[in-house]
């Protein structure tokens, strides 16, 4: 017998129970999905996610200026390319030192086939088409130089690559807003899941070293300062995320004079990453108590000062262990954006709520949703498979099981 | 044919400036109100080696852990190499750099391999380069017999050789007194002799060492002096011959009875 159904029978079928639990089950399974399919293909409407693909995608920025974010697409598309690259060019011993292992040839195939269908059945215009398959093309093509001639680039410019990730940061944020001689666009026209990711990756970006302040805070052995990193954290983890934002609209307002209050996106944006922080924090404290005091007491004793002995021997070691409880947070963070169309922002829910109120598209929440969960999803979904391949790299166990 | 050889200067009687670490009437209690250390006097010379021995919770870790600050006290004074501890976290990180520690647990880094488990501290505390600290960190390796194992993680050496690891990772720092907490207490028998090797290369050099152990063949063999701790308080000091043989404390004969 083929080996494939001799292994299906086994899992399978192998007793006649399990054999009634598969059936059964699969039954359920192509009921649902029969019915989905049917929804999916000849009830839904799906002109109303090609009609307002651009609001879902960057709200009402203005159409003159969207060229800056193609461009900043681009420069997206080219790090990942170069950072996925360079890490892939060390002959690493449990790739096999291949430059394509199957995953990675399994992912560049399905951009490749994602970036021809998607923006087709978005019905975009063929210039579109074009642009986002060469957007992956930029991605493809920099994953293979990088991958190929990494190792040979000299070593102090290798050491400054990882610089240009927050200077990339800096740029997006300029070609987003304007300045340095570009027209200023006002973040009340920032929208759909160019604000989501925008508020997301701020807070994330921010929230992550004030976690570790704050965890490292209520370590402390000055007492203000513990008690100070316990209540706030304790506060904020007391308070539904929804009640901070709308304090945090009303009240800086008053807290602070006319203009210096941020803008309201701004806002939100702090009060994401003040939430997030306190949250981050206890995972990261459950990290550090998993460090044993050994080892601190060892870099203490070869000299290193307490700031040198946290840096780089004891917080590496705790985010390692903290690494996925940090992600689950994020991950929530994420989630939790949507939280801000309810104070009016236009993130993804906020331009779904407009869209689905416009005469025109009405009774086709159903689409909508779906679309939206779909890009949550997928945003979680890389979030989850990045932490993975971090943690995988910061495992020395692990390297040492290939080696 | 006047010269005195290297040994008999160690043996000689000490000149103050050869005291290394002096402690005079250390009391200790730990803040459950555990009162570990009652009054406990030592003196070590230069080049040294003492060996402290004492039944489980005498206080024989809490002491020596005193001498680098590991350990605070609240009566007494200690000093090392020329500098008392004091309060004074200057005199703290000074007194850390010249005096190395090698923990019964070995207390590795994880998270490094080998060669910059020995690195790190030089380069960060004492700022030198990493190349010129990579050749030393590799000639030592080479002096504990593992250098071939420079680029593995310390999760995939065995217990005797992190435990040679975490003695080299000690000796890069340069340091003039090595401290040893029970460093073969955790291994098993056929690996306890090759860091004793180590330990005793070590002892011939002219670097001071206290190491609390229960290896009596080590003590006799090594060890200039043998102290004995009982309830927080050091009972006996003598030489190994006559610590082993003819023990002056009743103390101390009750313990050897124990372990012999
Ligand atoms: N952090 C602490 N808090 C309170 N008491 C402690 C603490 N550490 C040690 N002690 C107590 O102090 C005493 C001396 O401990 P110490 O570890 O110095 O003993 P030891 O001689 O090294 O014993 P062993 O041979 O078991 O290592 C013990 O009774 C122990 O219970
Ligand atoms: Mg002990």
């Amino acid at each position: 017998m083929n080996p494939l159904l001799r292994r299906l029978r086994h899992d399978l079928f192998a007793t006649p129970a399990d054999g009634l639990i598969t059936v059964a089950l699969l039954a359920v399974i192509g009921a649902g999905g029969a019915s989905f399919l049917r929804w999916a293909f000849s009830q839904a409407r799906w002109a109303v996610i090609q009609a307002n693909s651009t609001l879902f995608a960057v709200g009402r920025y203005p159409m003159d200026q969207q060229w800056r974010l193609w461009l900043l697409t681009a420069l997206l598309a080219a790090a990942t390319g170069i950072t996925w690259g360079m890490l892939r060019s060390h002959p690493r011993p449990d790739r096999g030192g291949t430059l394509w292992p199957r995953n990675d040839r399994i992912a560049v195939g399905l951009l490749v086939v994602l970036s021809l269908l998607l923006p087709w059945m978005l019905g975009l215009s063929l210039s579109i088409q074009l642009r986002w398959l060469s957007i992956t093309a930029v991605l493809v093509l920099l994953r293979w130089l990088a991958g190929r001639f990494g190792p040979q680039l000299p070593a102090p410019f290798k050491r400054l690559l990882p610089l240009g990730l927050p200077l990339l940061y800096l740029i997006g944020m300029v070609l987003i807003g304007g300045g340095l001689g570009l027209v200023s666009v006002s973040p009340s026209e920032w929208g759909g899941l160019l604000l989501t990711l925008l508020q997301s990756s701020f807070a994330i970006l921010l929230c992550f070293p004030l976690g570790v302040l704050l965890a490292l805070g209520r370590r402390s052995e000055l007492p203000l300062l513990r008690w100070g990193s316990v209540l706030y954290i304790e506060f904020i983890r007391g308070a539904p995320l929804i009640t901070l934002l709308f304090l945090g609209q009303n009240m800086l307002g008053f807290l602070l004079p006319g203009g210096l209050a941020p803008e309201r996106v701004w806002r939100a944006a702090w009060v994401l990453t003040l939430f997030a922080a306190a949250y981050l924090a206890e995972a990261v404290r459950s990290g550090l108590a998993a460090v044993p005091r050994g080892q601190l007491e060892a870099a203490r004793s070869l000299g290193m000062s307490m700031p040198q002995a946290f840096t780089s021997v004891v917080l590496p070691q705790a985010l390692r262990v903290a690494l996925p409880s940090m992600v689950g947070q994020f991950i929530s963070l994420l989630q939790d954006t949507t939280l801000l169309s309810l104070i009016g922002l236009m993130e993804l829910l906020g331009t779904a709520r407009t869209v689905m109120a416009n005469p025109a598209f009405l009774g086709r929440n159903a689409e909508v949703y779906f679309t939206l969960a779909v890009l949550f999803w997928c945003c979680c979904a890389a979030l989850g498979l990045g932490s993975r391949a971090l943690e995988r790299r910061l495992d020395p166990a692990a390297i040492a099981r290939s080696g | 044919m006047s010269q005195p050889s290297p040994s008999t200067l160690s043996s000689s009687a000490a000149s103050p400036s050869d005291v290394m670490i002096e402690a005079r009437g250390v009391e200790k209690w730990y803040p459950n109100g555990y009162h570990a250390l009652r009054g406990c006097d030592l003196t070590v010379n230069r080049g040294e080696v003492v060996v402290i021995m004492g039944p489980s919770g005498s206080g024989k870790s809490t002491f020596i852990r005193t001498f680098n600050a590991l350990e605070d006290f609240q009566k007494g004074s200690i000093t090392v190499d020329g500098i008392t501890l004091s309060d004074d976290l200057r005199h703290i990180d000074a007194i850390r750099r010249e005096v190395g520690m090698v923990f019964q647990q070995f207390n590795l880094f994880p998270h490094l391999t080998v060669l910059d488990n020995l690195c790190l501290a030089p380069v960060l505390v004492r700022r030198r380069s990493k190349a010129e600290v990579r050749q030393q960190a590799l000639a030592l390796l080479q002096r504990v017999g593992i250098a071939e194992q420079a680029d593995k993680y310390p999760g995939q050496l065995s217990g005797g050789q992190q435990q040679r690891v975490a003695i080299a990772r000690a000796l890069c720092m340069e340091p003039r007194i090595l401290l040893f907490d029970e460093p073969t207490s955790s291994l098993d028998p056929e690996m306890v002799r090759e860091v004793l090797e180590v330990m005793q290369n070590l002892a011939a050099d002219d670097i001071t060492m206290v190491v609390v152990t229960h290896e009596v063949k080590f003590a006799r063999q090594v060890a200039h002096r043998v102290v004995l701790m009982a309830e927080g308080e050091v009972v006996e000091v003598a030489e190994p011959e006559a610590f082993f043989t003819n023990p002056a404390q009743e103390r101390s004969r009750r313990f050897l009875d124990q372990i012999l």
